[in-house]
């Protein structure tokens, strides 16, 4: 299996507080990761140290053969990494639909000099964007909401729509930060569906979530960390049997 | 000489400074209406003495009050309302413009767009300080900026005030939840900003004389005090109108005083791009949206 | 009729004035007060070109936009990466220098007296000197002007902006460029504010710095607030309803100097009045500088 994205030591202080020490590992392509931890383990900064949030204090991280330090976020987001928020980013006063058309890449339409002197490709592009969008609506069960405000959807609604967000971008790597966590397990069911499908369109994955049974089911692999560091990695059974952990989640 | 004038006019810069500090520090956004009470004043003072004929040693402080309520006044009007709807300083700020406007022109009609002075009896020659000219005004002004600067470090670290407005500067969720009343310290913070505004613009008038505009060039020269200073603090401010003072000395010998404020915003300008967080350090206004 | 004719082509400069702001405080959700500043660019480039060089119109035009489109691109390549207040202070700053130029670069701007003696627009060998035919004039370039806000205004390209607007990080992270999306509209929104400031030239045929103060660009922003932020229209409606306001004042018999200030009042608490009840304006769908409600 080739790596699609490595971390190299990568370490994060906030005020003296450790989010992320010495921390590496790698995703393969067609692999999905699962990454437990108690709150404050580093995951979400790690997530915001690969998509250009957040600069680490040191370590390097690269994506397809490409370093990702340092790099502005539209362009790593252009490389083919996206994610979602724990906290549910959409732009809520736009519909459904709009939110999904704004995740495809490489728009011509974009371009200033596009939108005056090629209508007629910026056109074409729109008109094809918006039936894959609407396929992709149709797919996750969203169709009949695509011309709602994103705001007006429920809160599983939301998760789903911003997985979907994902998939329009065509990103090779989904960073998930808890998919399920607070939503209704018919919606659950849903979206773990569609992560777990993700390896068979080539895509990889690092999924945070603290539903251990949901994640054991979706992992070919699993991370725990605590305190910024990776405490145990291995099969989902290996890390989920480790005394490490079961003390961390016994209570 | 150059030097001394410098100082006269950081003063002015200073207090200008430190009122709008005093405001923003729990307002929290850029309120344009703060120009307006700086202007209102020194218009009070003039109809008090020339109209009522009040000596000047009442109507400052009863012009001063006066700044302090209208303070309160647009606190309560507008932006407390606004505030209520979750209004982002943005908001608040386009808000602060429509107040001015309405305050500034309400001058304009009740005195006219001339300038006008407050100056009293026949001009004196002043005093001679290293080959400078220095009036009595000049004087006072120098007073009253060492006053406000030593009263405004005292109120801030030494009061209970201060330290609940410093609270409520820092965070106003933590400071409500360590049972301070951000609303009422709010209001007492806008009241003594406004009233040190007002007493800013009464000195402008007594010193070189006074327009209804003439907030707005103050607010925005006390507002690059505080850029520059980085900081909210009355050593930070001051120290930020020094060198704004001095700069525009420098451009007014070097090409002229009509360039003073070109040269002043361009310093701002370039300072804004290059340190935000200005020469004290920690950067203070609040970067919304 | 020359009365009347007078207003539209008022109305027909500041709804283009509001077109230029809307690109950026309505799409973008970026509030600069510079917009006067790009405005008198226009104006006195137009105005110079026009005494000295005696080139025609649709030239000076040209030079016009292209100029203040170029500065554009230079003051907001490094002061877009400012947000909310920081902006604001930025841009009013760049208001101050560019006014102090006005006022002081006399050999080229004629100082505070300004250029006048500007010769009229001649189309097709016969100058144009009437209201009327300048009206005509006016609201051909203003329909130029809403074609090109239009093709602006709508997908794909406002998406981005949108998403700014609205939060500026997510746009990042879904892979679009912010600050270039913000330049372009910068930049052609300088250019247009330009556009405006040519045509008051030669409609004036005198300018004078007192017309691009910092007050003039609030006033730019009023008519976008007003009107409806974001909206492709929006700014039309608050050109005219801002420009007829005073000229009902000036029905009912109140003394021209005193109107002035009336005006401004009026426009003031416009201002509060929007914030507080109607920030979306009046044929608004966006309240401006509102954060969207989380649930």
């Amino acid at each position: 299996m080739t790596s699609l994205v490595g971390m190299q030591s990568l370490s994060k202080h906030f005020n003296g507080v450790v989010a992320l020490a010495d921390f590496s590992c790698a995703v393969a392509e067609r692999e999905i990761l699962g990454l437990l931890g108690p709150n404050g383990a580093g995951k979400t900064t790690l997530f915001n140290v690969l998509t250009g949030l957040l600069a680490p204090d040191s370590g390097a991280a690269d994506f397809k053969g490409t370093a990702l330090i340092g790099r502005p976020v539209h362009k790593i987001a252009n490389l083919g990494i996206a994610r979602t928020f724990q906290n549910l980013r959409l732009i809520r006063r736009i519909t459904v639909l709009e939110n999904v058309l704004l995740c495809f890449k490489n728009q011509p339409g974009e371009n200033l000099f596009n939108v005056f002197f090629r209508p007629g490709l910026c056109k074409r592009h729109e008109a094809g964007i918006r039936e894959k969008a609407l396929e992709l609506l149709q797919t996750a069960g969203l169709a009949d909401k695509a011309n709602d405000l994103a705001d007006n959807l429920s809160y599983g609604q939301q998760k789903l729509l911003s997985i979907v967000c994902c998939l329009a971008a065509d990103a090779d790597l989904l960073l998930l930060d808890e998919p399920i966590a607070g939503i209704a397990p018919e919606m659950a069911e849903r979206i773990l569906a569609i992560i777990a499908d993700l390896p068979n369109q080539g895509k990889s994955a690092i999924v945070i979530e603290h539903d251990i049974d949901a994640l054991k089911g979706i992992a070919h692999r699993m991370i725990f960390m605590d305190a910024g560091r990776k405490i145990c990695e291995g099969a989902p059974d290996d890390v989920l049997n480790d005394p490490r952990v079961i003390e961390a989640y016994l209570d | 000489m150059v030097a001394i004038y410098a100082v006269i006019a950081a003063a002015v810069y200073c207090i200008v400074g430190l009122s709008f500090a005093l405001c923003y520090a729990t307002g929290r956004f850029f309120d344009f209406g703060h120009a307006a009470v700086l202007a209102v004043c020194p218009y009070c003072v003039l109809f008090l003495t020339r109209t009522l004929d009040f000596p000047l040693a009442v109507a400052l402080p009863v012009a001063l009050a006066l700044g302090a309520l209208l303070g309160a006044a647009k606190e309560l009007a507008v932006y407390r309302p606004l505030r209520v709807r979750h209004a982002s300083p943005l908001v608040l700020l386009i808000a602060s413009i429509g107040v001015y406007l309405v305050l500034q022109n309400s001058i304009s009609l009740a005195f006219g767009d001339d300038t006008k002075t407050l100056a009293f009896g026949p001009v004196r020659e002043g005093f001679a300080i290293l080959g400078a000219r220095i009036t009595t005004i000049q004087v006072a002004v120098l007073i009253a900026a060492a006053i406000v600067v030593s009263g405004g470090a005292f109120l801030l670290r030494r009061t209970r005030t201060g330290t609940h407005i410093r609270a409520v500067g820092e965070s106003p969720p933590l400071a409500l939840s360590v049972g301070i009343d951000a609303p009422h310290v709010g209001m007492l913070s806008a009241c003594i900003g406004s009233a040190l505004a007002g007493l800013a613009g009464s000195l402008i008038a007594l010193d070189v004389g006074m327009t209804p505009t003439m907030g707005m060039r103050a607010l925005l020269m006390g507002v690059v005090a505080m850029i520059i200073g980085g900081s909210q603090s009355p050593l930070g401010i001051s120290l930020g109108a020094l060198l704004l003072a001095l700069s525009g000395a420098l451009a007014t010998q070097l090409l002229g005083s009509q360039w003073q404020d070109p040269t002043a915003f361009f310093a701002l300008l370039v300072f804004l791009l290059m340190r935000p967080q200005g020469v004290m350090g920690k950067l203070t206004l609040i970067s919304n949206g | 009729m020359e009365y009347a004719a007078h207003i539209l082509v008022v109305i027909g400069i500041y709804a283009i004035l509001g077109l230029s702001m809307n690109l950026i405080a309505g799409f973008a959700g970026l509030l600069s007060v510079a917009q006067a500043g790009f405005y008198g660019v226009g104006a006195y480039v137009a105005a110079f070109l026009a005494l000295q060089f005696h080139t025609p119109f649709v030239l000076n035009l040209t030079v016009s936009a292209v100029v203040a489109g170029g500065l554009g691109f230079v003051v907001g390549g490094p002061s877009l990466r400012l947000r909310g207040d920081y902006l604001v202070i930025a841009t009013f700053s760049f208001q101050v220098i560019v006014l102090g130029v006005f006022t002081n670069w006399t050999s080229v701007t004629g100082g505070p007296m300004g250029l006048y003696g500007i010769p009229p627009v001649h189309v097709l060998g016969s100058a144009i000197t009437s209201p009327l035919g300048f009206l005509v004039l006016v609201a051909a370039t203003a329909a130029i002007v809403l074609w090109i806000a239009s093709r602006l205004a709508r997908p794909p390209f406002v998406r981005t902006p949108k998403a700014i607007r609205e939060d500026h990080v997510l746009a990042a992270v879904r892979g679009k460029n912010v600050a270039r999306t913000k330049l372009s509209l910068f930049v052609v929104s300088s250019a247009m504010a330009a556009v405006a400031g040519v045509l008051n030239t030669y409609y004036m045929r005198f300018i004078d710095p007192s017309s691009f103060t910092v007050m003039e660009s609030i006033f730019i922003i009023t008519i976008v607030i007003v009107g409806g932020a974001g909206n492709l229209y929006g700014p039309i409606v608050g050109a005219v309803v801002l420009v007829l306001l005073p000229e009902i004042l000036r029905l009912m018999g109140i003394p021209s100097a005193a109107a002035a200030n009336i005006r401004q009042i009026l426009y003031g608490l416009a201002l509060v009045a929007c914030m507080l009840w109607r920030p979306q304006g009046l044929i608004g769908e966006y309240a401006f500088g509102r954060e969207a409600t989380p649930k």
